[in-house]
């Protein structure tokens, strides 16, 4: 098969739709995997703690 | 540069010096060119640098525990740079705005002329203002999530100090008529190298300081600076490939054409718009605005899903810039779809920072600060809709061209950039300088004022000069025929172009009294006794613990 | 052990980073490289002819002094644009165009299809003063360009830099471009039978600026606004209409 312009095409604009729904699916996953519930519990109030230097 | 090592100093000065010999070959080489004019610009940069490096050489060494302390040296000179750049980008846009009403206010010279100053005062606002304001905050915010000093001593100085370089050299040129004219990728091909060297550095800086991080988990914020980093470098380098005329010559010819070009370009700059001026600003938006409403982000993962989708959607839309245009017809649509897409984590993003607010509106109301912080976060939600609406192709057919699309821009550059930017500016400079609070609230509530009424008459007078020029321009008359000249469309702008030029200067009268400000804070010594007990924000802590988890 | 565990976490920052690249470099990988085989798809034009020296010198002109800013170079398919400019631009019309200039904003009209509308004089007086022909402009004056002698010794400098990026300029053309410069803007010149030789016979020689006596940059920009839109006449001859047709009672 030569490639075309149109084939190019077509294969960028199908193998594009697919990437964009396999990314949406791992971010939903990573988003909402419960065992991360916790992880993102303490980021969310991590920069509150008021001490004032590195921790090493 | 106090806290440098005498081994560090030395490396800072063969850096120098290896600098200042460029800016001589430099100077040499181009001598019957620009070329030559910018070699010596960096051979004068390079050497008041190594004058300030050494005459602290002699001192006493600096001592150990500095390396149990957060790296703030870097950060203070960065706040200085960032005011004189939005001084100077916001007179600039004052002046060309004033010129489109008075051509005569460039006084017959070439290097004030519209077309020369325009990009000073684009690359003046977005990378010097912008890009200060994201390095400084961003070095800032590095060390407080992750718990960490800055991973290194001098690569700080070296992306700071190398990145204004870059605007200094870039910018200059536009006054001497360097330029590639790729909207808001002016700067010449040597400038772009040198970006390429100093963004190179500030990720490797970035991501070493986040290796030293306690927690496993990034704080968001950070997410949203490495996006900044990463993609900017990416998209800086593809669309600045270019093939100067020689070594000796400031001028170049980009390797893309003509429909190639247009989308490399607009894929820039439209990503330029999505990770230099929404990104890292939402970095801020993410670390500054809970810290000074002392309340966590509304829901952490609708933070998460939102980076995501503007990661992934933004680098679709670039072609809604080119509807109609000579780019194939798919491309447009597919631009335009992803356009509207967007809308979805962006208001993701502006609700949860409004939603972050609910519960402390009282706070709002008193505090000028985060009151800056929630208007950026409206505008940033009127901008982010109007420009997924200005990317539907009808829409586009009215707004492309006229001055809606620079209302847009300014809606989005003055309400939600810079407002952000002086709402983390106001929580940052007490922060590191330990000071209780601002020289004066007050000031904070006169620059508060002068940046929303001045955004309100520059985009009002926008869209109204837009809409009325785009409906000029396609006005029929009865018989089928335009009605209106160009020249008649124009005479219509002049009163929205004063009104415009107005609005600008009320924003410059702001920002010269948020560095006013800024300075007096810095001066006043920190004052221990300061009583605890006054409108200080500070008030009500009851965060550890105490505050119930938001809904999510 | 503590040094493992900096190590995984060093990891995670860079798995991070190759997520956002992941996530970012695909909108553009799928617009941008379906591009390079446009030439499968658009217009072939015979006619196309490539700038002349004094043209493309005219065009670094109007770059260098960010004309970009406020005209396009782009009529779109609309109706009233077409009407307004002339027909709608080809993308072969843009296709040695390092970098295109197609702009974004019109504060002045649109000048891709200026070549020939106005006489040489008409722009020299334009950019001297544009009030004195257009009272109500608000454009900047350029009276500078008259006085400032054009460089021709960087010419072929700028030729050979063109077509390292892919524009196809002859060993010839290279090699005689400043004489080519000059014998366009100087007519009845020894020089100037060359450039219509190597360039076409279409080509303008003219004194642009209205003095024989020296090249200025004068002469390159008038020279270059005259041949907007006159590269091809593959845009005169197309004739699909303009595809949205605004309401003629709006």
């Amino acid at each position: 098969m030569a490639l075309t312009h149109e084939t190019l095409l077509e294969g960028a604009k199908l193998w594009g739709l697919f990437y964009l729904m396999g990314f949406s699916i791992c971010v939903l996953i990573y988003t909402f995997l419960p065992s991360n519930r916790e992880r993102f519990e303490r980021a969310e109030r991590e920069i509150f703690d008021e001490d004032d230097g590195p921790w090493k | 540069m106090g806290q440098l090592t005498t081994g560090e100093r030395d490396f800072g000065a063969i850096i120098l010096i290896v600098l200042a010999i460029i800016g001589i070959a430099m100077a040499a080489a181009g001598r019957s060119d620009v070329l030559g004019i910018h070699g010596a610009m960096v051979l004068v940069y390079c050497l008041a640098l190594l004058f300030l490096l050494l005459s602290g050489a002699f001192g006493t060494p600096p001592s150990a525990a500095r390396l149990t302390r957060y790296y703030d040296d870097p950060i203070k000179v960065g706040v200085g740079l960032t005011l004189f750049w939005a001084i100077f980008g916001m007179f600039i846009g004052v002046w060309a705005a004033a010129q489109l009403a008075w051509p005569s206010l460039n006084f017959d010279t070439s290097w004030a002329s519209f077309g020369r100053i325009r990009p000073a005062h684009t690359s003046g606002v977005i990378f010097g203002f912008g890009g200060n304001a994201l390095i400084t905050t961003s070095f800032h915010v590095v060390q407080r999530t992750s718990r960490a000093r800055l991973a290194d001593q001098l690569s700080p100085w070296f992306v700071l100090l190398g990145f204004n370089l870059f605007c200094l050299i870039a910018i200059s040129g536009y006054f001497l008529g360097v330029t590639q004219s790729k909207e808001y990728a002016e700067a010449e091909w040597y400038a772009d190298i040198w970006l390429v060297i100093v963004w190179v550095t500030y990720f490797v800086l970035y991501v070493r300081t986040l290796a030293r991080r306690k927690e496993p988990h990034i704080y968001v914020a950070n997410w949203y600076y490495m996006a900044f980093i990463i993609v900017v470098a990416i998209l800086h380098i593809v669309n600045n490939l270019a093939v100067p005329l020689s070594f000796a010559h400031a001028k170049s010819y980009t390797i893309w054409a003509g429909v190639q070009d247009s989308m490399v370009q607009w894929w820039y700059g439209h990503n330029a718009v999505a990770f230099f001026l929404t990104a890292g600003f939402l970095a801020m938006l993410y670390y500054y605005l809970p810290k000074r409403a002392e309340r966590p982000i509304f829901s952490y993962r609708l933070s998460i899903l939102s980076f995501w989708g503007i990661t992934f959607f933004y680098m679709w839309a670039g072609s809604h810039h080119l509807h109609y245009t000579a780019l194939p017809h798919w491309v447009q649509n597919l631009g335009m779809t992803f356009s509207v897409m967007l809308l979805v984590p962006s208001w993701a993003s502006a609700g949860n920072a409004l939603l972050t607010l609910n519960g402390a509106w009282h706070k709002v109301r008193d505090d000028a600060t985060l009151r800056f912080m929630m208007m950026a976060a409206f505008f940033y939600g009127l901008s982010t809709f109007e420009g997924s609406f200005m990317a539907i192709r009808p829409v586009n057919a009215l707004s492309h061209y006229t001055d809606w699309t620079v209302g847009h821009v300014h809606a989005g550059a003055l309400g939600w950039v810079a407002m952000i930017t002086f709402g983390s500016l106001y929580t940052l400079v007490p922060a590191i300088w330990k000071r209780e609070r601002m020289h004066s609230a007050i000031l904070v509530e006169v620059h508060f004022w002068l940046a929303l009424a001045g955004t309100l008459i520059y985009v009002f007078a926008m869209w109204n000069s837009g809409i009325i020029q785009g409906l000029m321009w396609r006005t029929y008359s009865p018989d089928n025929t335009l009605v209106y000249s160009f020249v008649d469309t124009l005479l219509a702008m002049y009163p929205y172009y004063i009104a415009r030029a107005f609005g600008g200067l009320l924003f410059l009268i702001g920002a010269i009294v948020a560095a006013y400000n800024i300075w007096m804070t810095v001066r006043t010594p920190a004052a221990a006794t300061l009583a605890l007990d006054d409108d200080s924000p500070g008030d009500e802590r009851q965060i550890s613990g105490a505050t119930p988890t938001p809904a999510e | 052990m503590p040094e493992l565990m900096h190590r995984k976490l060093e990891r995670s920052a860079t798995g991070f980073m190759l997520a956002i690249i992941a996530a970012a470099s695909v909108g553009g990988i799928v617009e941008i490289a379906p591009l390079f085989t446009i030439d499968d798809t658009v217009e072939t034009v015979s006619d196309m002819r490539l700038y002349t020296p004094l043209e493309l010198a005219g065009r670094d002109i109007y770059v260098r002094e960010g004309c970009y800013a406020c005209h396009s170079q782009m009529i779109r398919t609309l109706r009233d644009e077409v009407e307004r400019y002339g027909p709608y631009s080809l993308a072969v019309e843009s296709k040695y165009d390092h970098p295109m200039l197609w702009g974004s904003k019109r504060t002045g009209p649109d000048l891709a299809r200026i070549g020939g509308k106005y006489s040489d004089f008409w722009h020299v007086a334009h950019l001297n003063n544009p009030r004195d022909v257009v009272p109500e402009s608000n454009m900047p004056s350029y009276r500078w360009l008259g006085t400032n002698p054009l460089k021709l010794a960087d010419l072929p400098l700028a030729l050979r830099a063109q077509r390292a990026v892919g524009v196809p300029y002859t060993d010839e053309m290279i090699e005689n471009a400043a004489r080519d410069a000059y014998g366009q803007a100087v007519p009845d010149s020894e020089q100037s039978s060359g450039v219509t030789e190597r360039y076409g016979e279409a080509t303008q020689v003219s004194a642009f600026d209205g003095v024989t006596t020296n090249v200025t940059e004068m002469d390159a920009l008038v020279a270059y606004l005259q041949v907007l839109g006159q590269l091809t006449r593959a845009a005169y001859e197309n004739t699909a209409a303009p595809e949205q047709m605004p309401d003629p009672d709006n």
